[in-house]
């Protein structure tokens, strides 16, 4: 025991100063260059991507060396802008063994053609930044490392929106790199005012997540609630804004999406000029806008790039097609097994006739083919395009006809679902059309059990869930309750541009009138 | 004080409110009721003469509410009597909305047992409406103000239309003529027309909600003139296409009436059975908050936390509802509740005014 720490202690003095100092704070970068690659390789040298270039800058041979992962930094950009210019120090540079000016400022004033450049002291911000794709600069003597972005991100090219294609609109839609995707939003809304504040996410994967807000608009308070929502996300990893979507979601038993997300940097755009915040999550081309009320769901970006009249028209068919989604099998259930005298006599017969020989009561019959309608729809989805395309003539023609033949279901049932599953693809958001999905299940057992008045059960049951929600203090049903006159223009209707000349008063914005 | 920060509602929110309130399952016999009285078609001159009472008095509460801003009448009539006679005053009110309560939701569950669901036990029917009306009224007054603004369009609409749509068997000579026995059978029915009014008592329980409170006075007029032209619409018609001699036989005879007619190629031939459906949601109104007000006024009285109280009322509401044996019975306890509505409002909050003046000069 005593001779090894003698043995110690006498390494100790062999220790330079400077190094002394390494041992008692472990992070700080030594200035040594061969300590610190060291030290690096400690932390991350395991790794079979990572690359360390040592290289001589000048003719005094100065060690320095860089280092890189394999494939996130741009190779090219690499070669050119560092390794040459760094190698190419001259002669005239070093006057009397001198270098003039000083090495640091050489390097980054004179030398280094790369747009970024940061200082760190740090192994640990060295090598963390290593990592997610910057080049790593160490220099011998000095005790700073320069931490250059080079950064190649693989991205791919700008689409259309997959999930929210319009006739008629830009052909825009986000990617999954979240500089580009703030960049597309700077390039749709080119002001000043279009604020973009960074935060880190993810306790084990750090990603960035970029909130943006029209400042002059959005209420403070609002901003407020969403960064501290935000802030308290503690998760290893959030490998899609949906992620995010639960983890802040007002109501999480709730069957409605509380925030709605998108794909289309102009709703992005229109949400936040309406006082809203959007969230930006960089890996994923969804972004979240908050606070959401139910009728934005049945919206769609089209409403306004047409002319009113026909965007107030399609606009209020879509609500009709919720109702029918919604109700419609749980009303052909009441009517036809509860309530046969409420409907026109013949109508009545011509169902009654239809359903002769049909086994099963209209419950039954009605979720054999709902479900059967569901599933289609779910194998159609996860298959490839082209199958997808045949699943659905096999399904929906083949087996619904052969259905009706072999009298396991009605052919006015057929219609019916039909009609109700076409409905619910007008629903211009994925996330309300699920719920919307499942709730019809719902609605289509308490019907079997009460007839209208189970119909009317759900119904108010549906209303109290949803007037008792609320979207980040927002209600959910705004702007058709609590009425507010002005925002009635833009609800069921969408009233002409030139008369729509405030933004909604639900949202409390500091700016109410759109100038 | 329950613990919950109080919430506030808008004017039109209060207007929707009281209306919602006074339209129930009144509505469906006002035309008989009232014609058994007066026995003459001038039954809509009752119901114009009822509404005017209804809203002097509506106007007396108003003036009392206001003295106390922030406070109910739970609470402000403690302070007016002292301790022990606030807690008997607030302890009727409460016993009233329970016992309305529970009519409303035994007079649902007749009707729709009558015209949509032959041959289902009544508790079937009330229990899932008692649920649905708990899940509402935990959310506090602010969600069951926005219940209200959903239900108020449809179903008014929805009566409207229904209504207008028996104009091919309206006849207005079935309303001539005007006053031909003189004011003397008018002045008969007016108890009657004067007590359909109510629920607009509520006012003295809202007003501690109201975000503005100086309206209180035109959100508790506007919210009686509407029920008033509900009224009078539907007499106007039902006794026009019916009769007098017909209303009088008919239990139902808003329902009878729209049996009357039927429209030849729509979807829905019968618009009866289809008005209930709608009204169903008027009636759930009228019942959450018959609930919420007694469960607010529980929770006032004992100073604690409203949610128990909810929970604790709905078994009592539905024990209540059971109590009728049959449909008459059920109309006996609507008049007992009748009765003392006009004994109890129209003599307390007066009282309790009066008081407050003395007691103000006083000081």
């Amino acid at each position: 025991m005593k001779r090894r720490r003698k043995l110690l202690r006498n390494e100790e003095q062999q220790i330079e100063s400077n190094e002394e100092t390494i041992l008692s704070c472990s992070d700080e970068l030594s200035g040594d260059l061969s300590i610190d690659l060291g030290f690096i390789h400690q932390e991350i040298g395991q790794n079979s991507d990572v690359h360390v270039r040592e290289l001589r800058i000048g003719p005094r041979n100065i060690k320095a060396a860089i280092i890189f992962i394999d494939g996130l930094c741009d190779l090219g950009q690499i070669n050119n802008n560092i390794l040459s210019s760094l190698m190419s120090v001259e002669d005239h540079e070093c006057r009397d063994n001198e270098l003039q000016p000083p090495l640091k400022e050489l390097i980054t004033a004179h030398k280094l053609s790369v747009g970024k450049v940061t200082e760190t002291t740090s192994i640990k911000t060295l090598t963390t930044d290593i990592m997610i794709g910057y080049v790593g600069l160490l220099v011998d003597g000095m005790c700073e490392a320069f931490l250059l972005d080079v950064a190649q991100a693989k991205t791919r090219n700008i689409e259309e929106a997959q999930s929210e294609p319009l006739v008629r609109g830009p052909r825009v839609g986000f990617v999954e790199n979240l500089s580009d995707n703030t960049a597309l939003l700077r390039n749709h809304g080119k002001t000043q005012d279009l604020t973009i504040a960074r935060f880190q996410v993810g306790s084990r994967i750090k990603k960035d997540l970029a909130v943006v807000y029209i400042k002059g608009i959005v209420n403070p308070e609002l901003l407020e609630e969403v960064k501290q929502r935000i802030q308290k996300i503690n998760i290893d990893d959030l490998p899609e804004s949906g992620y995010v979507e639960q983890l802040i979601e007002d109501n999480q038993y709730s069957p409605f999406p509380q925030i709605q997300n998108t794909e289309r940097p102009d709703r992005v755009m229109s949400a936040l000029l309406e006082g809203r915040v959007g969230i930006l999550l960089d890996g994923t081309p969804f972004a979240l806008i908050a606070p959401v009320t139910f009728n934005m769901f049945l919206q769609s970006p089209e409403d306004y790039y047409e002319r009113w009249i026909p965007g107030t028209l399609i606009r209020m068919l879509r609500y009709l097609a919720t109702f029918i989604a919604l109700f419609g099998p749980s009303l052909y259930i009441a009517f036809s097994s509860f309530h046969q005298g409420l409907i026109p006599t013949k109508l009545a017969i011509s169902i009654a006739s239809s359903r002769e020989g049909v086994p099963f009561p209209p419950l039954i019959e009605a979720l054999i083919m709902e479900v059967s309608i569901e599933i289609l729809r779910e194998a159609g989805l996860r298959l490839p395009k082209p199958v997808g395309q045949s699943l659905g003539i096999v399904g929906g023609l083949i087996v619904g006809e052969a259905a009706v033949q072999a009298g396991i279901v009605s052919p006015i049932m057929v219609i019916v679902v039909a009609v109700t599953a076409i409905s619910s693809f007008t629903l211009p958001q994925y996330s309300i059309g699920i719920t919307i999905r499942f709730l019809r299940f719902v609605v289509m057992l308490l019907s079997a059990i009460y007839g209208l008045y189970g119909v009317v059960l759900f119904f108010l049951l549906l209303c109290s869930h949803l007037v008792k929600l609320k979207s980040f203090h927002v209600p959910y049903l705004s702007p058709a309750v609590p009425y507010q006159l002005n925002d009635l223009k833009d609800f069921l209707i969408r009233a002409p541009l030139s008369m729509m000349k405030r933004r909604p008063k639900f949202m409390h914005t500091q700016d109410d009138k759109r100038k | 004080m329950s613990k919950q920060p109080i919430d506030k509602i808008t004017t039109p929110q209060t207007v929707v409110i009281i209306s919602n309130f006074i339209l129930g399952i009144g509505i469906l016999t006002l035309p008989r009721t009232v014609t058994e009285k007066v026995k003459t078609p001038d039954g809509w001159i009752t119901i114009i003469l009822g509404g005017i009472i209804a809203i002097l008095v509506a106007f007396i509460m108003v003036k009392l509410a206001g003295r106390f801003p922030g406070k109910s009448i739970f609470q402000f009539s403690k302070e007016i009597t002292g301790k022990w006679i606030g807690a008997i005053i607030s302890l009727c009110i409460i016993l009233y909305y329970m016992a309305l309560a529970s009519f409303e939701l035994r007079a649902m569950s007749e009707t729709t047992r009558l015209f949509l669901l032959q041959g289902t036990p009544n508790w079937a029917i009330i229990l899932p409406f008692i649920w649905v009306g708990l899940y509402l009224i935990t959310g506090g007054i602010n969600p069951i103000a926005r219940m209200f603004e959903i239900i108020f369009p449809v179903t008014v609409l929805f009566f409207l239309l229904v209504m207008f749509l028996g104009i091919k068997v309206f006849e207005v000579d079935n309303l001539r003529p005007v006053l031909g026995m003189g004011l003397g059978p008018v002045m008969k029915g007016l108890t009657t027309t004067s007590l359909s009014f109510v629920g607009f008592e509520i006012i003295m329980i809202i007003f501690m909600f109201m975000k503005e409170p100086n309206r209180a006075m035109k959100a508790t007029f506007i919210g009686l003139i509407i029920p008033l032209v509900f009224y009078s619409i539907t007499f106007v018609m039902v006794v026009g296409s019916l009769t007098v001699d017909g209303v009088v036989t008919q239990t139902w005879p808003v329902l009878t009436f729209i049996r009357s007619f039927e429209i030849q190629g729509l979807l829905v031939e019968r618009f009866d059975s289809l008005l209930l459906v709608v009204w169903i949601m008027q009636l759930f109104a009228t019942f959450s908050v018959c609930y919420y007000a007694a469960s607010l006024g529980l929770s006032q009285m004992f100073k604690k936390n409203i949610n128990g109280f909810i929970y604790g009322l709905a078994p009592l509401i539905y024990i209540v509802s059971m109590v009728p044996k049959n449909i008459n019975e059920m109309f006996e306890m609507g008049s007992m509740i009748g009765n003392f509505t006009l004994y109890f409002f129209s003599s307390v909050p007066v009282l309790l005014l009066l008081i407050t003046l003395i007691r103000g000069k006083k000081s």
